[in-house]
């Protein structure tokens, strides 16, 4: 049975349409005038437990929305969650020992506290005995450093700081299933990478990880399963590898020669490959197909040609893929096969 | 119980930081207190000119205002997160709330402690201590036992009331309490022994929003005053009610809440 699971989720939020300033709100007291926004659309989701998902989708898809319906924040329009079997509203005081959250963009650090306290508070509030609790602490704090914030009260806290005391608040009580939502927005580089280590820690021990992310570079590394949402609606839910391997089959390979070759003589013996030149002298451009030819193939064929100075491949990173498929460039259907 | 061990524990972390604002607490216990010495002026210059109303003498009055003082003074020391609600509701601060195992209500009403209740309380019992040791009426312990019943009936109403008003915010989406403030307002007219009133008036106090079995019917019961003396022994099934109402609104309102967009 799934740990998570949701069908047909769907979340409409009615916003009440007032005119600007005061005579709008006037007016809005006597005709009130509303605007539906669908956040979630007929969601499907099931999550196994052990299982790592990024949860993807550009700046208002419908992720925390999503996150919050799965959590038991938000009542759904229509559709319904299990976690566990659970229902998250009628049993809450049991679903929430087993699930964990973390909205990076809000705290739930008490800001008149400092964080050691606010950790002992949760840790009450959830009845972890103490034992446990120092035990939990202690591996927080290998891969987090919490050691020198733990004096700071909430409200002194710097961002990465915040996220990191906020990742042990959403810990303390060791939940089988965890949503994290952003949280490695607005964090330098050296925060993200410890963050992000913590979060293959968290999968290696079998936690249950859903992480909402709009940063890709969170996800690369982290987990196989890879669902996409734009517009409150899935657009992709299947295997990150197999999305490289049908959408990023592009290589492109480049080269430098000792000496000048004429580009026709490059091209006529790469047929299928596009070749271009660089920007600098001797600098070739070579795009394929990694299913028609392999770049050893391309590197074979141009070394007959020519002495090759130096050789590199890139291949297209997970997000040009996405990108490519919320600007409507690539168009997936349910199963994640191209229409 | 765990939920009623664990309140004490969420309203007291609190209290280290309110002891950094000491000053804050210091003009506030004053202003508290200024206000009760005010009241008691008032009364004792109006009942220099009509010794009874309606059949209240002053010592009894007093220990109207001092039951009211004593409601409020429990309402702002232990649950004066609940005026924070609207708040709260605006700025999506339930989201937390909702996914940890502890009632939401409770984590709404203790997360701010009220210290000007401490000077509230205080007063509050020393007048309804005065009021009482001036009164005709000998201690029994069924006396005692049905003083004890219906303070406490008094405070749970008072709570039930801000609760219940606080909570029509899931409501009216505005992002201060000045709804349940103004309900408030209305309930300073029932400091009056409520005999004093016009009929529309008394309904409101009697039955709408209970205010009048804060102090008027449970004192008039405990002291056996005025003409409806019987009506306050109904104290604690009001409270009962009033307390099953406010949870249930509080209720319907947490299935509204909508968080907040960022
Ligand atoms: N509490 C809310 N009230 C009204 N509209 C909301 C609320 N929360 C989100 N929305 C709207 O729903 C849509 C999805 O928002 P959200 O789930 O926060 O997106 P994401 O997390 O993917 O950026 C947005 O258009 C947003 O404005
Ligand atoms: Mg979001």
């Amino acid at each position: 049975m799934p740990i998570v699971e949701a069908r047909g989720l769907t979340k409409v939020f009615r916003r009440a349409d007032k005119g600007s300033g005061l005579a709008g709100s006037v007016k809005h007291l006597f005709a009130r005038r509303y605007q539906d926004k669908v956040a979630v659309d007929h969601v499907d989701l099931s999550i196994e437990a052990g299982e790592a998902v990024a949860y993807v989708g550009p700046n208002g898809a419908g992720k925390s929305t999503t996150v919050k319906l799965l959590s038991g924040i938000l009542v759904p329009t229509s559709g319904e969650v299990r976690i566990d079997g659970l229902h998250p509203q009628r049993d809450r005081m049991t679903v929430a020992h087993r699930i964990g959250v973390l909205f990076g963009q809000r705290t739930q650090l008490w800001w008149d506290l400092p964080v050691s306290e606010s950790l002992a508070v949760l840790r009450d509030i959830y009845g972890v005995d103490h034992a446990t609790y120092r035990k939990r602490l202690a591996r927080f704090d290998e891969v987090l450093e919490l050691g020198e914030i733990l004096p700071v009260m909430g409200r002194k806290l710097s961002l990465g700081q915040r996220m990191r005391a906020d990742l042990a608040a959403a810990l303390v009580h060791g939940p089988r299933v965890v949503y994290l939502d952003e949280p490695t927005i607005g964090l330098d580089l050296a925060v993200k990478d410890r963050v992000r280590e913590f979060f293959r820690g968290l999968r290696d021990e079998g936690t249950t990880v859903m992480l909402t992310s709009h940063d890709l570079a969170d996800i690369e590394g982290f987990c196989r399963r890879l669902v996409i949402i734009d517009e409150g609606r899935i657009i992709f839910d299947g295997d990150l590898e197999a999305v490289k391997d049908r959408f990023a089959r592009e290589r492109i390979l480049h080269v430098e020669t000792t000496r000048p070759v004429p580009l026709e003589t490059l091209r006529s013996s790469l047929p299928g490959a596009e070749v271009t030149l660089e920007e600098t002298p001797l600098r070739y451009a070579v795009r394929f197909d990694r299913f028609a030819m392999t770049a050893g193939q391309a590197v074979t064929v141009l070394a007959t040609l020519t002495d090759l100075a130096d050789f590199r491949v890139d291949e297209p990173s997970i997000e040009d893929v996405i990108r490519r498929v919320y600007s409507g460039d690539l168009v997936l259907d349910d199963t994640g096969v191209p229409r | 119980m765990r939920t009623i061990r664990l309140y004490p524990r969420l309203l007291g972390a609190h209290f280290r930081s309110l002891l950094e604002y000491e000053a804050d607490f210091l003009i506030l216990a004053a202003a508290t207190v200024l206000m009760q010495v005010v009241n008691i002026v008032f009364l004792s210059a109006l009942f220099a000119k009509v010794p009874v109303i309606n059949g209240w003498t002053f010592w009894s009055v007093v220990t109207m205002f001092g039951a009211v003082a004593l409601a409020e003074g429990v309402g702002s020391l232990f649950f004066d997160g609940m005026w924070n609600l609207a708040w709260q509701i605006n700025r999506g601060e339930l989201d937390y709330y909702l996914v940890r195992p502890y009632p939401v209500v409770l984590q709404s009403s203790s997360a701010a402690i009220g210290i000007n209740g401490l000077s509230n309380i205080v007063t509050g019992g020393l007048m309804i201590g005065a009021g009482l040791a001036h009164s005709a009426i000998d201690w029994t312990p069924w006396r005692v036992a049905l003083g004890v019943l219906l303070l406490i009936s008094s405070v749970v109403i008072k709570v039930s009331i801000n609760l219940g008003t606080n909570a029509a915010c899931f409501w009216l989406s505005s992002p201060s309490p000045m709804f349940a403030f103004a309900m408030h307002q209305v309930g300073d007219l029932a400091r009056f022994p409520l005999s004093i009133y016009p009929i529309a008036l008394k309904a409101v106090l009697g039955v709408v929003l209970p205010f009048a079995f804060i102090s008027f019917f449970p004192i008039a019961s405990l002291l056996e005053t005025g003409t409806s003396r019987w009506v306050g022994l109904l104290t604690p099934v009001i409270a009962a009610y009033c307390a099953g109402l406010a949870a249930f609104i509080f209720r319907r309102g947490l299935r509204r809440y909508e968080s907040a967009g960022n």
